[in-house]
């Protein structure tokens, strides 16, 4: 049966070897002669296909294996079993034509000449794209606009800041307008504001040209913003991939229901709602588990001057954080 | 290689041009050390030279001649940016390759030769200078076919060295220490005396020059230099060439081997 799927990983694993030296001079001396390796499971038997237009955020932990997932889709890392297919080929075998069609950027490493304006790596990455003159000027002056560098395309690489620094490496990484585009954390050490130019322009494009978009994340926001799915990922092994809703439906335990009083009560009585997060006059935030959340507020409404009632779900950093503390393993089975 | 392909690695050259121009600093020292230990070389065998007027075999201006000349086949075979290769091994900014449609080896290559482009026209100026200081006797050669063999010897000593620096540069793959500058440094001070950088090698006697004549590195400054100064005939030149290109072959199918080994070894390091 053909895989119509721009993206499919069957079995995927990804072990390294690393050498364990002591501290030390003698530990330094002793790994002249000797060296201690280990494996580490860096991917340990992944599956997952992603089909075109999709906007999947990766998620999980430093060292959870996103981005060792990346590189190994990307051609970089030749994995130690399992089958892996991007747009039709195989990444490893790195023909020309499956690299005409994808992206790699990291948030950490950057593509752009460090002592040349930007300008300069663009116009050399459109020769090695082979990218028409008029295609070219066409995709470069509509990122240009949609990220507005106009002013910084003449100026050192070396003295941009890094949220202009970061826009150029999206520049020059789509110039080739690419199918599959792959975003290693690319909001990472941005401040809020040029992680919100950054996710519009994601969210902009993958509707704009129906790429199909992998990120990897830190932040939440971005994740919670971008992706409608989501694969989280810890250990080398997947512990969810499904909808982010899903996740809270899933793993959120708890709701957060805030009151307002209109005169002060007896706070032992409302422990017995629930754990009481914060309380302080007239406001208070009690955790409640989810299935008792109406038969909850109705009994506080009727035992309680309330003012105001809100029902919340639980921020997602705090129910992903569970999940890979596993604290909902119980919950899950 | 089609025009497309040859359009993509000319920009590679004209790009490293002008980054060459950035770091105008770093290359003006490192042309003056070439000026500052020519001239060393240079007056180490003026002085030899002007006690007796030949010596090992060597008239005063085939000496001198050669000394100056190591100076612009050094730009030609030994002018390089492709050492920075060790660094993005190790630092996995190799990365940056591997995902685009572009050769590494012809990647470098280009870059490779803008630098010695830069390097050489340096290099004649420099000499010019010299020649109008020191005035020294120089040796000209008139033979059209010892020109021709010595201008084909100088470009396979280039692409001989290229390939044979890449395979160094390999290692790093296995020992990214220092990002390859122990193995590197090791090469360059051995390659200084055994490529003839500092004399021509067959004034040493006939026993290690036997052995010493016979290695690679015998061709990337000395071969093309003895041809120059006409102290080669015609089947020596031949061979030598011949040798060369045999060189090429095999340092070019180990480079290559060794970079598809290294590659499967490769963490793309960098988290």
């Amino acid at each position: 049966m053909k895989d119509m799927s721009v993206i499919s990983v069957r079995h995927l694993k990804k072990y390294y070897r690393v050498h364990e030296k002591e501290p030390g001079l003698k530990g330094s001396i002793r790994s002249l002669f000797t060296r201690k390796y280990t494996q580490v499971k860096a991917v340990d038997n992944i599956d997952f296909t992603i089909e075109e237009g999709e906007l999947v955020g990766f998620i999980g932990p430093n060292g959870a294996g996103k981005t060792t997932t990346l590189k190994v889709l990307s051609g970089l890392l030749y994995p130690t079993s399992g089958e892996v297919s991007v747009l039709g080929f195989n990444p490893w075998d790195r023909k020309a034509q499956f690299q005409k069609q994808f992206a790699l950027v990291m948030g950490q490493k950057n593509q752009l000449w460090w002592d040349l304006p930007p300008m300069e790596t663009f116009i050399l990455n459109k020769e090695i794209y082979e990218v028409p003159e008029d295609q070219f000027k066409k995709t470069l002056d509509k990122l240009i606009e949609l990220l507005d560098v106009k002013d910084i395309l003449k100026i050192q690489v070396r003295k941009l800041s890094l949220g202009q620094r970061m826009k150029c490496e999206l520049i020059a990484a789509l110039l080739h307008n690419p199918k599959v585009l792959f975003l290693d954390e690319p909001t990472i050490g941005l401040d809020v504001v040029m992680q919100k130019v950054m996710r519009d322009f994601v969210k902009q494009y993958n509707r704009q040209f129906k790429s199909t978009i992998i990120l990897t994340s830190h932040y939440m926001g971005d994740v919670k913003e971008l992706c409608e799915r989501v694969i989280i990922i810890d250990k080398g092994k997947i512990l969810f991939d499904g909808k982010l809703q899903n996740v809270i439906d899933r793993f959120a335990r708890n709701k957060i229901i805030t009151v307002v009083f209109s005169r002060d009560i007896d706070q032992r009585k409302l422990a017995e709602f629930g754990n009481i997060r914060e309380y302080q006059f007239p406001r208070a935030k009690i955790n409640v588990p989810r299935k008792d959340v109406a038969k909850l507020s109705a009994k506080l409404l009727s035992d309680f001057p309330v003012a105001d009632l809100v029902i919340e779900e639980a921020p997602i950093e705090a129910i992903i954080r569970e999940v890979f503390t596993g604290k909902m393993k119980q919950t899950n089975a | 290689m089609r025009i497309s392909s040859f359009k993509k690695y000319f920009q590679v050259a004209k790009t490293s041009w002008s980054g060459g121009f950035v770091y105008r600093l770093n290359f003006v020292m490192w042309r003056v050390r070439n000026v500052v230990q020519l001239i060393a070389i240079y007056f180490l065998w003026f002085a030899v030279m002007s006690r007796n007027p030949t010596a090992f075999n060597y008239s005063t201006s085939q000496m001198l001649t050669y000394i100056l000349g190591t100076s612009i086949i050094r730009a030609l075979v030994f002018g390089q940016r492709s050492i920075d290769a060790q660094g993005e091994i190790s630092s996995g900014d190799l990365n940056n390759y591997l995902v685009k449609p572009i050769s590494y080896f012809r990647y470098w290559f280009s870059r490779d030769i803008a630098d010695k482009l830069l390097n050489i026209l340096f290099s004649i100026g420099e000499i010019t200078i010299l020649l109008f200081w020191l005035r020294p006797e120089i040796y000209l050669q008139t033979n059209p076919l010892m020109l021709v063999s010595f201008l084909l010897a100088s470009l396979l000593a280039m692409v001989m060295y290229f390939y044979f620096s890449f395979l160094i540069s390999m290692t790093t793959f296995w020992i990214p220490e220092e990002n390859g500058w122990p193995q590197r440094f090791f090469i360059f001070v051995i390659l200084e005396f055994f490529s003839g950088g500092l004399f021509p090698l067959d004034i040493l006697p006939p026993a290690v020059y036997a052995v010493l004549g016979k290695l690679p590195s015998a061709y990337f400054l000395n071969t093309p230099l003895q041809i120059y100064l006409g102290r080669l005939d015609l089947s020596q030149i031949v061979t030598s060439l011949f040798m060369m290109a045999f060189w090429i072959v095999v340092l070019r199918l180990l480079a290559n081997r060794t970079f598809r080994k290294g590659l499967k070894i490769y963490g793309a390091y960098g988290r």
